[in-house]
């Protein structure tokens, strides 16, 4: 006890222990807030449609291929570009409800149909953008000075990243809780033919909620892209997260998916801490995902909080 | 007549559930569809919805023929519907519950839940809770004031008092006599026979997805041998 009260205190190593717990809840903050903006709109569109879009993952990658479009090829402004982009995943995601799972829907396809034609599309816009971009790495030209908040470092971009974050999330809670449009895509989720049955045009709240899910994942997309590097992989790197985040939170909550969010993403980074003390490479962090998914399957499979009604 | 059934073939997939059925409804009425369990009754409310598939036959209200036409457009015209189960949204407060009953209405529904309020008083104090959260009886009471509130001029309930509570069974019959009362024709499906024979107009007997008798609630109250054989009376 002496020996680790003198580790905290006394040691020499002991500001290098402070700001390392720190960096890590700001990589946790800045995860989080990715993440949040990657699967919310996977969450949602899953609580409504009842099924999970596995070509969520290539919303994320169409968009920040499509700000690098419009920023570094056609040489537009940088927010005009990422408002572009923004626009043009939400699209994306409202097509292919329109032209793919709105049909297969309507005749009766059942869960494994649409997560099957779900893996397809995802594969066909992947392939599609390598045809176009090429499947080599691309980046940004910008560099990002580094900000230093106490013993934390950080860049603007990822501050950017936790504001942009915060206001969503603010304007989702206004849209759900205080909007007739958010309470019926709460009361559609919740059950559908009852919301029907008061009057709720379904097809309409269900394609406002592919736009947005869509567009929230594009923007993810451009900070994701821009944080590091792009690549026609870049979506499918975080799906395994998105899918432990909404399994967490529970399908179609977007509360759940807040708090779940925040918690994988502590959860992945003191993982990181955890693998480099064991001395083994980070890349395993994954594998957090991969845990919380499983144990939220065995331990509680509707999530934290619980929206769609489990099926007997 | 605000309702017409005429020679309905429906079911699910490609499987229809009842056959040849023919119901009215005409204004401040309380129809009564009665039979056990697979008989067909909730489906037929379900085929009006839009919700079972409509083989053969049609579905006119108020003289437009509406077989087929998606619930979110029937609740336009005036139809509200109870299902049996699933019928409140659980993750909604009660508040917003009734909110969603009044979806079409664009103005504030603010008078609208005071005014639901006072026929349900039971749902007073309860506004901010989650629906889940209220006992069989109160859910019941909630999904009848959540279809008020579409205002309908004419409602589908479906079951309204499968489990429940002796008394509380008796409440919810009290209030759909008084929902007929101001003006709103009910088609009702339900188990229970005595009941239901007491305070519905007419009734249609179902077994096996075919009608096998129909007539005023009286008159299938005094038969003795249709109480006997099929709806369990004695």
């Amino acid at each position: 006890m002496a020996l680790i009260i003198y580790f905290f205190l006394f040691s020499p190593y002991r500001w290098w222990m402070v700001i390392n717990w720190l960096q890590v809840l700001m990589n946790s903050l800045v995860w989080g807030c990715m993440y949040l903006l990657a699967t919310v709109g996977l969450s949602l569109t899953y609580g409504l449609s009842r099924f999970p879009n596995f070509a969520h993952a290539e919303y994320i990658t169409f968009g920040a291929y499509m700000a690098y479009m419009f920023f570094s090829i056609l040489g537009l402004d940088l927010y005009l570009s990422v408002g572009l982009a923004v626009l043009s995943s939400a699209l994306l995601g409202g097509l292919s409800y329109i032209l793919l799972f709105k049909p297969l829907k309507s005749r009766g396809a059942s869960l494994i149909h649409l997560m099957v034609a779900s893996i397809g599309l995802g594969l066909l816009i992947r392939h599609t953008l390598m045809q176009v971009f090429g499947g080599g790495i691309l980046s940004f030209k910008m560099i990002w000075s580094c900000i230093f908040i106490g013993p934390v470092v950080t860049t603007p971009l990822l501050l950017t990243a936790i504001v942009t974050a915060f206001i969503v999330a603010i304007l989702l809670h206004i849209l759900l809780m205080k909007t007739k449009l958010g309470k019926a895509i709460r009361a559609t989720a919740d059950n559908p033919e009852l919301a029907a049955a008061s009057g709720i045009d379904m097809d309409r709240v269900s394609l406002f909620t592919w736009l947005l899910g869509a567009a929230l994942a594009g923007f993810s997309g451009v900070f994701l892209a821009m944080r590091s590097s792009l690549v026609p992989l870049l979506g499918w790197k975080v799906l395994l997260q998105a899918f432990a985040i909404t399994l967490l939170g529970g399908i179609g909550s977007f509360y759940g998916t807040l708090a779940a969010s925040f918690i994988l993403s502590l959860s992945e980074n003191l993982g990181v801490v955890a693998l480099t003390w064991l001395g083994l490479s980070a890349d395993y962090r994954s594998a957090v995902a991969f845990i919380v998914l499983v144990s939220t399957l065995i331990v509680k499979p509707e999530g934290l909080i619980s929206t769609v009604k489990r099926r007997a | 007549m605000v309702l017409e059934v005429l020679n309905l073939v429906a079911g699910y997939w490609k499987i229809p559930v009842v056959e040849d059925i023919s119901i009215r409804v005409d204004k401040g009425e309380i129809v009564a569809l009665l039979g056990p369990n697979g008989s067909g009754k909730s489906t037929i409310l379900k085929s009006i919805m839009g919700f079972a598939k409509v083989f053969k036959g049609r579905i006119i209200y108020n003289g437009l023929d509406v077989t087929g036409v998606p619930a979110n457009r029937l609740v336009r015209m005036g139809i509200g519907y109870v299902p049996q189960v699933s019928n409140i949204f659980g993750s909604l407060t009660v508040k917003e519950n009734l909110e969603i009953g009044a979806y079409l209405r664009k103005e504030k529904v603010e008078d609208d839940v005071e005014e639901v309020l006072e026929f349900f008083p039971e749902l007073k104090g309860m506004l901010r809770r989650r629906a889940d959260s209220l006992s069989g009886g109160e859910r019941q009471l909630l999904a009848l004031a959540r279809a008020l509130m579409g205002k309908p001029r004419l409602l589908l309930l479906d079951e309204p008092t499968a489990s429940l509570s002796p008394k509380t069974a008796l409440n919810v019959f009290s209030k759909i006599v008084e929902i007929r009362d101001e003006g709103i024709p009910i088609l009702m499906a339900e188990q229970n026979v005595l009941k239901t024979l007491e305070v519905s107009d007419k009734a249609y007997i179902l077994v096996s997805g075919k009608c096998i008798a129909s007539g005023s609630s009286e008159e299938i109250l005094k038969d003795e041998d249709l109480g006997k054989l099929y709806l369990g009376l004695k």
